[in-house]
């Protein structure tokens, strides 16, 4: 009965986790999802480069920028890319419900708790190692674009890179929580949607103090600010901390729902 | 061991599952037997904690499934086999089963094999499986932690001939090596070849729990078959058997099948009468018959036979 003691008491995490990890590999739909992220960084951080070159060099001096940093040229791109990153969170549940997986991967591991976790283990550690691949990729398109107009000072581009990874797995981790709440891919779109962009860029609209600093408490400005390092409204290290409580928060909510919904 | 106490669920006013309490002990194979939408399902998700009891308890060696760390060691469940990522093949599917619980990749190999699944079968996507390959899939997925406990929601649906009676073999195999099994269907002759003990469920409630011997012996008696060549002289007997309370049921004007009456019984008739018979064959009752018998509920038939 030792060996069966055994399995019973070994933690059931690890053993979730390389399960998450093999189903996430064992998909097609995963490279899709990884390729096209590397071709839409590629691209806008190439357009946007475009921009503040072409802003440097026209008629009208209130289009110039001055020399920009390459990073920040990466993390401006994030707007759009982040889509393509946070379908790997997402999908992870998503498709779970679609295929009706998810009662197999429930009755391997009962707890829901440990499954989530397992869930946002990989889907933080993929979107973060993604998140680097990606800063290069945006690196590698924007600087030759910028060419003079453009610096890439070593550390500085690698603390944006770095900070583009952490961001963008936040934001995986956010969604997978949301997609464990709502169940259905493309409604849980439509509310990331609106987290990241509609709400606060329509807070942001009118330009009342009272609703901007509203807008900069919802995850996407959050993580705007804290990859752009500047101080105001807040430090850094806040931005980062807000889009964390919001990654927890999303991951609790859906905890609590798979706990009490029959799957 | 399954152990269900007063398990009960509710969907809305809808009672899936009524008051269930059974055991479903080792070392012999139970059908769980009853019409389709009569819980079978709810009750299985529910011991596999999937679907939260509204009252009761469902409990497998003792426990609630959702305190199981590594419950693939100790149950292994057949569900719903087309419950497949199409995308994802089906080594990758039983990979990652094995995985969540520390199950050794060659047992992968292993229950492919058991479950007669080849390399090629096991290679192809989700989406490309036939419904029988996908049961052997979830069958092979069951076995994968080789559990003392199994559990199979009707496992034959999709298979060929060769596939049904290897169900029946590989269930009786493993009964007899002291697991405890139960398998649903709605069945009831396929049950009655796979199954030793039998629970029988109707609308959620309990029917009967009890060996298929007894519930042969305790449902509608066999009847008979009679056939002879002067329909005069079977009119003469015929009416005989009815005047002695047995019920007869002409079959054309050259036989009949009397049910309350056994072989002896009509054949010492016909010959005290003098009535030339061709045929007298007992016919043996099905557990169809009995199966229908108890969950005709409280509907009452004239012309029943005696129970």
């Amino acid at each position: 009965m030792n060996a069966v003691d055994a399995t019973r008491t070994r933690p059931a995490l690890p053993g979730a986790v390389a399960a998450e990890w093999t189903k996430l590999w064992s998909v097609r739909s995963t490279w899709w999802t990884l390729l096209a992220g590397a071709l839409v960084m590629a691209a806008t951080s190439a357009q946007l480069a475009i921009y503040a070159a072409n802003g440097n060099t026209n008629d009208d001096p209130a289009d110039d920028a001055g020399v920009v940093t390459v990073g920040s040229v990466v993390i401006g791109s994030l707007e759009l890319t982040q889509y393509a990153v946070l379908a790997l969170g997402l999908l992870a549940v998503t498709s779970e419900y679609a295929t009706g997986t998810l009662r197999g991967t429930l009755t391997a591991t009962p707890s829901r708790g440990t499954v989530l976790l397992a869930k946002a283990v990989v889907a933080g550690a993929v979107t973060f190692g993604f998140g680097l691949l990606l800063g290069l990729v945006g690196v590698a398109a924007a600087a030759p674009v910028l060419g003079r107009w453009g610096r890439a000072p070593v550390a500085g581009t690698a603390g944006d890179l770095l900070a583009v990874a952490a961001y963008l797995a936040l934001v995986g981790v956010l969604a997978l929580g949301v997609g464990a709440v709502l169940r259905g891919a493309v409604l849980s779109v439509v509310v990331l949607l609106a987290l990241l962009m509609i709400v606060p860029l329509s807070l942001q609209e009118p330009g009342i103090t009272v609703l901007d600093r509203i807008a900069d408490a919802f995850p996407g400005v959050a993580g705007g600010h804290f990859m752009a390092g500047d101080d105001h409204p807040y430090p850094p290290v806040v931005g980062l901390l807000l889009l964390a409580g919001w990654a927890v928060a999303a991951l609790t909510a859906g905890r609590w729902a798979l706990r009490r919904r029959d799957a | 061991m399954i152990t269900l106490r007063g398990l009960t669920k509710r969907f809305g006013a809808v009672t899936a599952v009524d008051d269930l309490t059974v055991d479903i002990a080792p070392g012999r194979v139970t059908g769980f037997l009853g019409p389709n939408g009569a819980g079978k399902s709810t009750t299985m998700r529910m011991v596999l904690g999937l679907d939260r009891p509204t009252a009761g308890r469902a409990l497998v060696a003792g426990r609630p499934y959702r305190e199981l760390r590594h419950p693939l060691h100790e149950v292994g469940a057949l569900l719903d086999a087309r419950a497949l990522h199409p995308a994802r093949s089906g080594r990758a599917h039983l990979l990652a089963m094995a995985r969540s619980n520390g199950i050794p990749r060659r047992r992968v190999d292993e229950a492919l094999a058991v479950a007669g699944l080849d390399d090629r079968a096991a290679r192809k996507p989700g989406r490309a499986l036939s419904l029988g390959m996908a049961q052997r899939l979830g069958i092979a997925g069951a076995l994968l932690g080789d559990p003392p406990v199994l559990m199979f929601d009707e496992p034959v649906n999709g298979l060929d001939p060769d596939g049904v009676r290897w169900i029946r073999e590989l269930t009786a195999g493993l009964a007899a090596e002291g697991r405890t099994v139960l398998v649903s269907s709605h069945l009831m002759s396929e049950m009655q070849q796979t199954a030793r003990h039998l629970v029988v469920i109707g609308r959620g409630r309990l029917i009967a729990d009890a060996p298929v011997d007894e519930l042969l012996a305790a449902g509608p008696a066999g009847s008979v078959r009679v056939r002879g060549p002067h329909p005069e002289a079977l009119a003469r007997l015929a009416g005989q058997l009815a005047g002695d309370g047995a019920t007869v049921t002409a079959d054309g004007p050259a036989g009949f099948t009397v049910t309350g009456a056994g072989a002896e019984r009509v054949g010492d008739l016909a010959y005290e009468l003098g009535v030339a018979l061709h045929e007298l064959s007992p016919v043996a009752a099905t557990l169809e018959e009995a199966f229908m018998e108890l969950t005709a509920d409280a509907v009452e038939y004239a012309g029943g036979g005696p129970r």
